[in-house]
Parts: C-alpha cells; sequence; structure tokens
C-alpha cells in the first residue's frame, strides 16, 4: 500500500512538473461528496507574501501525490479553481468537524483530519477523529485522538458522516496502525486500547 | 570524469594563448542525458592562470562575467584543463541553467531523495554515466527533469 498521509500536511506541501519546476504550494484538499476520493487541490503562490491563485490541480492532472512533493505532467493541467470546489467538499469548508457517527446512531466523535492514500488514487482512507468519551471511555480529561477507517460505504448527511459498525470496531492510535488496519491486519478492539 | 574535478580548470584557447576562465559548471541537457555547455568564468585570478582546483575554484571569478560554451566547442578536457577548439563560440549571456551539483533530487512519485554530490560523466561523449546523491547512486537513464526545484528521476 503506498503511505497513507493526513491532508492538512498537505498544505505547503509544492507542486512540482515532470521537469522539476515547482509551480505553486497546496493551499487545501478537496473530496468528493462522499468523501471518498480527492478530487484536487486549490493552491498558493510560491512566494511568502502570495496569496491564493485562481488556479487549482484536478486530481486527474496529478502524476503522483509523494511525501515531499505533488507531481504534475506540466502545469497545463491547471484548471480554475472556482470550478474545482463548486458542488465538492473542501477541507476546511465540509469535513473539518464534522461529526462521525455509526448507522446505529452512535457517536464516534469529530473530523480533525482526513486520511488519503498516496500515489495515483486519491483515496480517502479514513479519519483522524477526535473521539467522544462514549465512543473511547477512560480517565484522561482530553479527548482521544484515533484514526478511524473509512470502510467501504460511508454516507454523508448535512454535517455528519455515517459509517457502518463494521468501520469503526477497530481503531488505530496513528498513521502506520491505520496502515495495517486499512491493509486488513485486525489490530485491537478499541476496548483494548489503553 | 567528476563534475567536481572539472569545477575549477582554467578554459584554455585552442590558439595557446592565456586562460580564458575557469569552469564554474556543467550545464545537462537530461532528454539527452549529456553535457551540452561548459560554464566559465573570467575573474581576475582566472586570468593568471590559478586553476583552483582546491574548492576555490566556483568562487574564484565570482567578480568576472560568466560565459558559456556548447560542448562541441570543447576539444579535449584533461586532468589539468578544457581546451577549446578554434573559433569556439562563447555565448555572453548564459541561458536558462541550473546547476546539477548540490540540486534537490526528487523521485517521480514525489518522495525526496536528496541532493546531488556528483556527477560522472564519459569527456569524449559528454554522457552523464551516473548520478552521485546523498541517497546512493542514480544511473543516468533515469533522470526526467531539471528545473528550478529539483531534479526529477524515475523511481525505480
Amino acid at each position: 500500500m503506498n503511505e497513507l498521509m493526513a491532508a492538512r500536511s498537505l498544505t505547503t506541501r509544492p507542486v512540482v512538473t515532470l521537469g522539476g519546476d515547482a509551480v505553486a504550494h497546496v493551499k487545501d484538499t478537496v473530496c468528493d461528496a462522499a468523501a471518498g476520493s480527492v478530487t484536487g487541490f486549490t493552491l498558493t503562490g510560491r512566494g511568502l507574501l502570495s496569496g491564493s491563485l485562481r488556479e487549482g490541480l484536478p486530481w486527474r492532472a496529478v502524476y503522483a501525490l509523494g511525501h515531499d512533493a505533488v507531481m504534475i505532467r506540466d502545469r497545463r493541467g491547471l484548471v480554475d479553481a472556482a470550478a474545482l470546489t463548486t458542488h465538492r467538499h473542501s477541507l476546511r469548508a465540509r469535513l473539518l468537524g464534522a461529526e462521525v457517527v455509526t448507522e446505529a446512531g452512535t457517536e464516534i466523535g469529530t473530523v480533525l483530519d482526513v486520511v488519503v492514500e498516496g500515489g495515483t488514487g486519491g483515496r480517502v482512507v479514513g479519519f483522524r477523529v477526535a473521539a467522544s468519551r462514549r465512543f473511547l471511555p477512560g480517565p484522561t480529561r482530553h479527548r482521544r485522538r484515533v484514526y478511524v477507517p473509512r470502510g467501504g460505504t460511508l454516507t454523508v448527511t448535512g454535517r455528519s458522516l455515517v459509517l457502518p459498525e463494521d468501520a469503526v470496531r477497530y481503531v488505530a492510535d496513528d498513521l502506520p496502525g491505520l496502515t495495517a488496519l486499512v491493509a486488513g491486519v485486525p489490530g485491537r478492539g478499541r476496548g483494548a486500547l489503553p | 570524469m567528476l563534475f567536481t574535478e572539472v569545477r575549477g580548470l582554467p578554459v584554455l584557447a585552442a590558439d595557446g594563448g592565456g586562460p580564458l576562465g575557469t569552469v564554474t559548471s556543467l550545464t545537462v541537457d537530461v532528454v539527452s542525458g549529456a553535457v551540452s555547455h561548459v560554464r566559465f568564468r573570467d575573474g581576475a585570478l582566472g586570468r593568471v592562470g590559478l586553476s583552483g582546483r582546491v574548492g576555490l575554484s566556483g568562487r574564484i571569478g565570482r567578480s568576472g562575467r560568466e560565459r558559456a560554451v556548447p560542448w562541441d566547442a570543447v576539444d579535449t578536457v584533461a586532468a589539468g584543463a578544457v581546451r577549446l577548439r578554434a573559433a569556439a563560440p562563447c555565448e555572453g549571456a548564459p541561458r536558462a541553467h541550473h546547476d546539477l551539483l548540490d540540486h534537490r533530487v526528487l523521485l517521480d512519485t514525489g518522495t525526496g531523495h536528496g541532493t546531488v554530490l556528483d556527477v560522472a560523466f564519459d569527456t569524449r561523449t559528454a554522457r552523464l554515466l551516473a548520478l552521485f546523491t546523498t541517497r546512493g547512486e542514480v544511473p543516468a537513464g533515469r533522470l526526467r527533469g531539471l528545473g528550478d526545484y529539483a531534479l526529477v528521476v524515475r523511481a525505480g
């Protein structure tokens, strides 16, 4: 499996052509309505004081999403940023802070970040969630941060993400743990977590 | 020969006169995988023949004007000097150029691969043989692009 990345960590990642020229930095990640895949990125200019670009980067123009750069063939793949965000969910606008619940109505928590798979797929594989106390009871005063796999089916209802019960049977404490979970390693049940 | 060995060599004209300057860098055409130009600077110390091969080379002539000659105009590159052919056309205004040495390296998967430490090339054909980076050797056949941000190479 390709490296998993928190979408917020993509902000400021350079967008580089295969010719070696940096054309922009990632400003925000845009997901489709089902929060199933990345549809593109909004961009900022390269200079310290440069603001948002009017151009956006659609996922179809991405050659590879890597640990250190978003690779594109050339800058001809950039499109009007307004077209990119129409009817789609930028992280900041829609997904961050959304409630996560199960189909049975169990409250899981709120979305802190979206985890995407690097490489060429652009798949959303999970969420970093501030878990509710009912979902993960414990002695700590602070809400636990856990990684929850997206699962095969997910419904977006307003500001809520509805996951199947199976998706939250296991959770992970970090990205390597989520990588193992998504790859099919059962991991630990949430009740067994410290 | 290595790029770091060529950097700092005196550039000699075909007529046997004094040095025209010292080599500052080599321009690479990643499409053909070969050195396309030799860049040199005619700084004051370069004119009196100090080759600067002890690491001073690139900095000796900073005050001078940088020029470039196409590889076709180079007669020989030996241990002691770069000798040009007769009537070598020196370009006063250097073309867009990105020095490979110390340049950032990115795999085309978007993963960093360190920076370029040195480059080996064939002095007869100008073809690159291998790149040595802080993360290991990269075959010259894997180069994809060289821009202002990075040298892009094929992953595996």
